[in-house]
């Protein structure tokens, strides 16, 4: 068995052809909400704590990058928005991915202009201010809502798959 | 605004073709061609066109804004007028 033929093997032995098989996207209507909740419920668990090292603090990292793994393989599974070599998107998929990311990009704007507007309370001392490590977070919520939103609303802009027998 | 009717799954299946092969010649996704069938996507002008050249008909015999009639109809209506198959 040759080398090329042994690392065939060793990829059908551990179903990793799995990755790259093409997969129908699927819509998901109410997923990336709860995983949007569980990101929210990490950073507020975390950043409560103020950086101490607690039990609260390690159950917030958990579901925070746990959520923000999720985020990923929900894109990835979701609504297709990236072309491949042998499967480009078509005008109903661009179209799709265009409002998408169009009405995630307002909704995102709003909430950024919200948190500027909100730290300009920070010589109010009896609300909560982020420290160097939430900023840290916040880096990475932000980048997993950015990759939910979208697939949120093309999920729901997707209709019904459309299946019969002879495809 | 206004609902675009078309006879796609008509002619596709007059002329024995699948979705994905008609997907393949007009450059779409398959699942496309299964939304416009049901009426749940409406194409741009370049792909109602693809698929009018696919089976070689005008563009008005595939999509209309007023609901077909069914293919039962026209037959008996031909039947009548003595025009269709005895």
């Amino acid at each position: 068995m040759t080398l090329p033929e042994k690392m065939d093997r060793f990829v059908q032995v551990l179903h990793l052809d799995w990755i790259v098989r093409e997969k129908q996207p699927r819509a998901f209507r109410w997923a990336p909400l709860l995983v949007i909740a569980a990101l929210v419920t990490g950073y507020v668990l975390m950043a409560r704590t103020g950086g101490a090292v607690v039990p609260d603090f390690f159950i917030g990292w958990l579901v925070f990058y746990g959520a923000f793994l999720a985020a990923a393989f929900l894109r990835a599974l979701g609504p297709r928005f990236t072309a491949t070599v042998h499967r480009p998107l078509d005008e109903r998929e661009l179209m799709v991915k265009a409002r998408a990311h169009a009405t995630s990009g307002v909704v995102l704007a709003m909430a950024v202009s919200l948190g500027c507007f909100y730290m300009t309370t920070s010589a109010v001392p009896s609300l909560w201010h982020p420290q160097v490590m939430d900023w840290f977070h916040l880096g990475f919520g932000v980048q997993a809502v950015s990759t939910l939103l979208p697939t949120w609303i093309a999920s729901w802009l997707e209709p019904r798959p459309a299946r019969d027998l002879e495809d | 605004m206004d609902n675009l009717y078309n006879r796609i799954a008509v002619f596709r299946a007059e002329r024995g073709v699948s979705r994905r092969e008609l997907a393949d010649a007009v450059g779409v996704n398959n699942q496309t061609i299964g939304y416009l069938e049901r009426g749940d996507y409406k194409p741009s002008l370049e792909l109602a066109m693809k698929i009018a050249a696919y089976f070689g008909v005008p563009i008005e015999l595939l999509f209309s804004f007023r609901p077909f009639e069914s293919v039962a109809d026209t037959l008996r209506r031909a039947h009548a007028a003595g025009e269709g198959p005895q």
